[in-house]
């Protein structure tokens, strides 16, 4: 916490991954693969959305598909309306950050404890869910976009961003794994950068002890609307993305198989880093795909037979706990190289025996 | 000292359902003043402390700090009015060094390298320099009531309220900690609760009494330790003396 972000090797690590992947990908592999691997950008993205609220603000929302189906929502009827999608774009991250300040101004300061807060999130994905799906009337329309219902709206323009690809729609599948790698790329760091700052740091402390943070002076209920409505914008442009990818939006954006996914992906990954729940959501998305393409056995069981083991193998999730060995290895080769005893760093006249 | 009254408490109560923990306090500190709150365990000097900074809410009475009514206020907007706590049960990031725990304090007055220098400044002052990159959840009792201090001074509060602090202290770090005290008290005014009688003599002039939530006795060091019904409290025979 006390390293300053430059000076941060796993991050620099992680940026250059990312580069690599943005511009490797679509030269490795072939165009079908390539339009697979965006929905897992996008997903990286929802991922980010809660490992920032959650393992840095310490905030545990049951309900982020809220935030995603709204921004998939609201980009689907802006762009249909307007033509454009840049606007729409920043729409869909702007419109679900709001509605999350206004969430979590009643959650924060009408004092709701962590589990209160965990329901009310459910429920309000759940409702949004079912709001949805009774719109299938003809009345539901807003402007030109018709919202369709349990049917979703469809024909939804492709992304076009100004001094992108010559503003043009991103059609192709190389073009888009590219600006959605390079989206994914921005939130990393952005959020990384906001970690790293002296606001980020408050948050931490909020995180790690309420009280204290209060009787220093710190204003922890409107710190945490900040943090909350930040995530709720993240999962929105997330929700925009998977809209544009897929031309097509229903209330399966705000189910809540939706919102089990990203806490799924944030604890296999690991709680408390931005990294993990991004190879969570990469990992586990390739996997259940893999499975699907089984017949042997039922990939429903199979994935969730690993999840299970996941979590019982490693509790902290697969980044936390790859650090902690990855730690433990450079301890134990740094005491061998020193002539140190490797398990309890003795040096050879302590092993003497008494005599 | 001047005549002001920095903070005062009048008619103050706390009642938890049919429990009245702070009954009809009236309390008011000069400015500069350094005072010493005595009392047995369950004397409502905790609860009495959390009303003056809302923590919690009083029942009833009013809290006027430096002339403002703050009762009914938020902790976070009661402390930057200039009010530093330090807790009963030390109250730190555990999982961060004593460094950022400071650093974290020191940031609520300076900016930048200011607030680093203020946290590294009040390390040394409270003698916990050496414990900087130490993550404070593995230190001792009284390592961690120190770097409690140093986090309440880092944000040069105008009002240090110390509850317990010499508690879990060796003789050593106690003796330093009275000191440090005193010190405190020339430029800030001080309330500190303490059972420790040894260390109240060394700091204190006046002291109050607290009994069953209300005054008991307020008077000086000296008048307080001869005063016959103070010792029957400690003894143990209160009823006696409250009949």
């Amino acid at each position: 916490m006390e390293k300053p972000l430059w000076k941060d090797i796993g991050f620099h690590i992680c940026v250059i991954a990312g580069l690599v992947v943005m511009f490797g990908v679509p030269i490795w592999f072939e165009i079908f693969a390539v339009y697979t691997y965006i929905s897992y950008v996008v997903l990286a993205v929802y991922a980010l959305s809660l490992a920032y609220i959650w393992g840095l603000g310490g905030i545990l929302s049951f309900g982020q598909a809220a935030f995603f189906g709204l921004g998939g929502y609201t980009f689907a009827v802006a762009s249909i309306n307007l033509g454009t999608t840049a606007g729409p774009f920043a729409l869909a991250f702007l419109l679900p950050a709001a509605f999350g300040a206004g969430l979590g101004y009643f959650m924060f300061y009408g004092r709701l404890s962590d589990v209160y807060m965990g329901v009310v999130t459910l429920v309000v994905a759940l409702i949004l869910f079912k709001l949805i799906n009774h719109t299938s009337g003809p009345e539901y329309v807003i402007g030109k976009a018709r919202l369709g219902g349990f049917n979703g709206i469809p024909s939804i323009p492709t992304l076009s961003l100004p001094g992108v690809y010559g503003g043009r729609e991103l059609l192709d599948p190389s073009e888009m794994f590219r600006v959605f790698m390079g989206i994914l790329l921005i939130v990393y760091i952005g959020l990384k950068a906001l970690i790293a700052s002296d606001f980020g740091r408050v948050s931490v402390s909020i995180r790690e002890n309420e009280m204290r943070s209060s009787l220093l002076g710190y204003d922890v209920r409107r710190h945490k609307v900040i943090v909350f409505a930040l995530g709720a914008g993240i999962a929105g442009l997330a929700g925009a993305m998977w809209a544009t990818y897929q031309t097509f939006i229903d209330p399966n954006a705000f189910s809540l198989e939706r919102s089990a996914q990203a806490l799924i992906w944030a604890m296999a990954g690991g709680v408390g880093t931005l990294i993990g729940p991004i190879l969570g959501a990469v990992g586990l998305q390739w996997l259940s795909l893999t499975l699907g393409e089984m017949q042997l056995i039922n990939n429903q069981v199979l994935l969730g037979s690993i999840l299970i083991a996941l979590v019982l193998v490693l509790p902290k999730g697969v980044v936390p706990s790859f650090r902690m060995w990855a730690l433990d290895l450079f301890t134990i080769m740094r005491r061998q190289r020193e002539g140190l005893d490797p398990k309890t760093g003795a040096s050879a006249v302590e092993r003497q025996p008494a005599e | 000292m001047s005549e002001y009254h920095v903070i005062e408490a009048q008619g103050l109560t706390m009642r938890f359902g049919g429990v009245t923990a702070v009954d009809h306090v009236d309390f008011a500190l000069k400015d500069g003043e350094l005072r010493c709150l005595l009392g047995p365990n369950g004397a409502g000097k905790s609860t009495f402390f959390k009303c003056l900074t809302g923590q919690l809410t009083p029942t009833e009475g009013s809290v006027t700090f430096k002339g403002r009514r703050i009762e009914g206020w938020n902790t976070h907007e009661i402390v930057n009015l200039g009010i530093g706590i330090k807790t009963q049960v030390p109250n730190l990031y555990d999982g961060l060094s004593a460094y950022e725990n400071v650093r974290l304090a020191a940031k609520r007055k300076h900016i930048g390298r200011s607030a680093n220098q203020q946290a590294e400044k009040m390390l040394v002052r409270c003698g916990v320099q050496d414990l900087a990159k130490r993550e404070v959840g593995v230190l001792a009792h009284g390592q961690r009531q120190l770097i409690e201090l140093a986090m309440v001074l880092a944000a040069e509060p105008e009002l240090v309220l110390l509850d317990e602090p010499a508690a879990g202290m060796t003789g050593d770090e106690r003796d330093r900690l009275a000191g440090l005290v005193k010190e405190i008290a020339g430029h800030a005014s001080v309330i500190v609760v303490e059972h420790d009688m040894a260390f109240i003599r060394q700091i204190a002039k006046q002291v109050t009494v607290f009994h069953r939530g209300a005054v008991f006795a307020e008077a000086s060091v000296d008048e307080i330790m001869r005063d016959p019904k103070v010792q029957e409290i400690y003894l143990g025979k209160a009823a006696d003396v409250a009949a």
